[in-house]
């Protein structure tokens, strides 16, 4: 087991490099001149010399590289074009408030679409079945922002539940955050369902047809036993990947969610940034992002193996 | 990544024909290749009768007739008709005006063109740069696979939204450059898919006996290889059509779509949401709900297509 963490810890370094390379191309791809973009074309040459001084940007793209690359080893990214002030600074707080609507719409998901899937796949081929295949199919297909904006409609204005903006005001309760935060989450947990309920039902189909499954079944097990003990246990596998798949993309949709309802996390963090070509902030919360993405497929990696321990023997040799 | 990727090492019936390929000759070639079109034909076939198939041609080809005779069907100008602001629908405004006093339906409408352009341009570019990409790694293997999966995998670790977002930030709106940001985004992932194909593939007799033949590599590759993972590609390709389609609408939304002045259904919805609050929901709402019919039509498609090339 050790050395199965460590070596996917190794991998996961270098994939970050990987990461780091391939925003640094993005953002320089073009042989642009980062004062100019900043301050615009009207802006006089001297401050746009001035600028790219301060930035560091009038040094040779490899220089510069290789700071960024330092940068990411120092966990240190710099000030933000904007403010001025440190990018981590600014980062923080908002991938905190961002963390707080996807843990919420993660615990609402996994339940349903678990409990959904289990359900489907033990009337595969029934009304109820083709019910959830087909929701779950159309459910992941809808981009969150539409989603979003539907409910904002729908509940927000027409029926008066929950708020149109997601930003809890400060010494709100538990509770009464959920007041806020409930349809921006809902707008994910219904981008999420799909995936998840479809993975979990196909797990569950294939282990109900396994062998162990019948000779637990024959060895005179009740039927919530065979699937408790053996059914659910070995179907998790699939589900769990996807999971941890589906925490590390959240970000690509939460940017309109946020957006949808004003809110004041990353996404929002990011199209600020976008708009004032803030290149740090921006190329840094992409980087929190893949590093998210790493971290959450590696606890799932971790989870299946102490669920299944041929996958550890298999992994750790 | 997701339920719609087919999974690596899938059989895809009626489009393996290793027993024939083994012997190089011409009659079974041909008897290969007729044997190839007939399995194609029965899957076309099957596919046909899906009815989520046919719900899903009946809903896109709607958008097509928008995209292409808008100018006829619109009730008014998309851009430069200009009356009463947010006005509710109504019988002169079916879906309303929005906070421009423009109308929404001849705005929806319109609104068709961008993403039916871009999105399957970006989803063909796409599929064809994975499949090139796919087919080396998967056929060459060695060091050229290892170094290009450890960068195709650091590629799948960012979502496609957020890529697309920095790249169109730096080089600028336009459709080209979208369509080149999203088809670029898809390579790895459709190299993945292929390369699992082809990685299966190398392995049967056929490949063995034509590289006895003394056949040159691209030759096995796309003229071997190639007509044998076709099945996989075209799941990959319907898939990154509804992809396409989603990441578009997304981008746009973002303000990384198609430039303004265009009508597109993301930018739409950006410009309007927030006269929700003050109760005008039809400027926002039609025009998510065409994106809703757009990606849902195209994944019932990909789903019909995928469900009949995989067998279940």
């Amino acid at each position: 087991m050790g050395k199965f963490v460590l070596k996917r810890l190794a991998s996961m370094v270098v994939t970050l490099w990987m990461i780091a390379t391939i925003v640094f191309m993005i953002v320089n791809v073009l042989p642009g001149d980062v004062g100019r973009k900043v301050l615009g074309p009207t802006a006089n040459a001297n401050d746009v010399a001035a600028l790219n001084a301060k930035l560091g940007t009038d040094k040779p793209l490899l220089e510069q590289y290789f700071r960024s690359l330092k940068n990411l080893a120092t966990f240190d990214f710099g000030d933000s074009f904007q403010t001025g002030g440190r990018v981590m600074d600014l980062l923080w707080p908002a991938l905190g408030r961002s963390a707080k609507l996807a843990i919420l719409a993660f615990i609402i998901t996994i339940p349903i679409s678990i409990g959904a899937g289990i359900f489907a796949a033990r009337r595969q081929d029934k009304l109820a079945d083709r019910v959830v295949v087909n929701a779950g199919l159309g459910s992941s297909s809808l981009p969150e922002f539409v989603t979003a904006s539907v409910l904002l409609a729908v509940f927000a204005v027409k029926w008066k539940i929950g708020s149109v903006y997601a930003n809890v005001p400060a010494g709100t309760s538990l509770f009464g955050q959920l007041e806020y935060l409930l349809l921006p989450a809902m707008a994910m947990v219904v981008s999420y369902f799909g995936y998840i309920a479809r993975m979990t039902r196909a797990g569950v189909i294939t282990a109900l047809h396994a062998d162990y499954t019948r000779t637990a079944t024959l060895k005179g097990l009740s039927s919530g036993q065979v699937m408790r003990r053996h059914v659910v246990r070995n179907a998790m596998a699939p589900t769990i990947t996807v999971i941890s798949v589906q925490i590390g993309y959240l970000f690509g949709g939460i940017i309109g969610v946020e957006k949808v309802f004003n809110y004041a996390g990353l996404g929002t963090m990011m199209l600020n940034a976008v708009g004032k070509k803030d290149i740090p902030v921006l190329q840094t919360a992409v980087l929190m992002v893949g590093i998210i993405y790493m971290i959450s497929t590696l606890l799932a990696d971790l989870l299946i193996a102490a669920l299944n321990p041929r996958v550890r023997l298999e992994r750790g040799s | 990544m997701s339920l719609l990727d087919p999974l690596p090492g899938d059989a895809v019936p009626g489009d393996q024909v290793p027993g024939d390929a083994i012997v190089a000759g011409d009659a079974a070639s041909s008897a290969g290749q007729s044997q190839r079109k007939l399995a194609r034909k029965e899957n076309w076939r099957l596919i046909r009768r899906r009815p989520s198939f046919i719900i899903g041609v009946l809903i896109v080809s709607i958008w097509v007739i928008c995209a292409l005779f808008g100018s006829l069907i619109s009730p008014f100008d998309p851009l430069n008709y200009r009356t009463g602001l947010n006005m509710s629908p109504h019988w002169s405004h079916l879906f309303g005006t929005d906070k421009g006093g423009r109308d929404v339906l001849s705005r929806v409408i319109a609104g068709a063109r961008d993403v039916l352009k871009i999105a399957p341009i970006a989803a063909v570019l796409g599929v064809i740069g994975g499949v090139i990409l796919g087919m080396f790694m998967g056929y060459l293997r060695g060091w050229f696979d290892t170094v290009a999966s450890r960068i195709v995998e650091s590629f799948l670790s960012l979502p496609v939204v957020l890529l697309g977002l920095l790249a169109v930030t730096t080089l600028g709106n336009s459709n080209w450059v979208v369509i080149g940001v999203v088809s670029t985004l898809f390579v790895p992932i459709v190299a993945r898919t292929v390369r699992s194909a082809v990685l299966a593939e190398t392995e049967l007799d056929y490949v063995a006996s034509a590289k006895l033949r003394g056949e040159s590599t691209p030759f096995i590759m796309f003229r071997e290889i190639l007509p044998n993972v076709t099945g996989p590609i075209i799941v990959e390709l319907t898939v990154r059509i509804g992809y396409a389609v989603f990441t578009v609408a997304t981008l746009s939304f973002l303000g990384a779509g198609p430039p303004p002045p265009s009508p597109d259904w993301g930018s739409q919805v950006s410009d309007n949401y927030n006269s929700i609050v003050s109760g005008y929901w039809w400027s926002t709402f039609f025009p998510a709900m065409a994106i809703a019919s757009l990606v849902v039509a195209t994944n019932l498609i990909a789903d019909s297509v995928q469900s009949v090339m995989e067998g279940s």
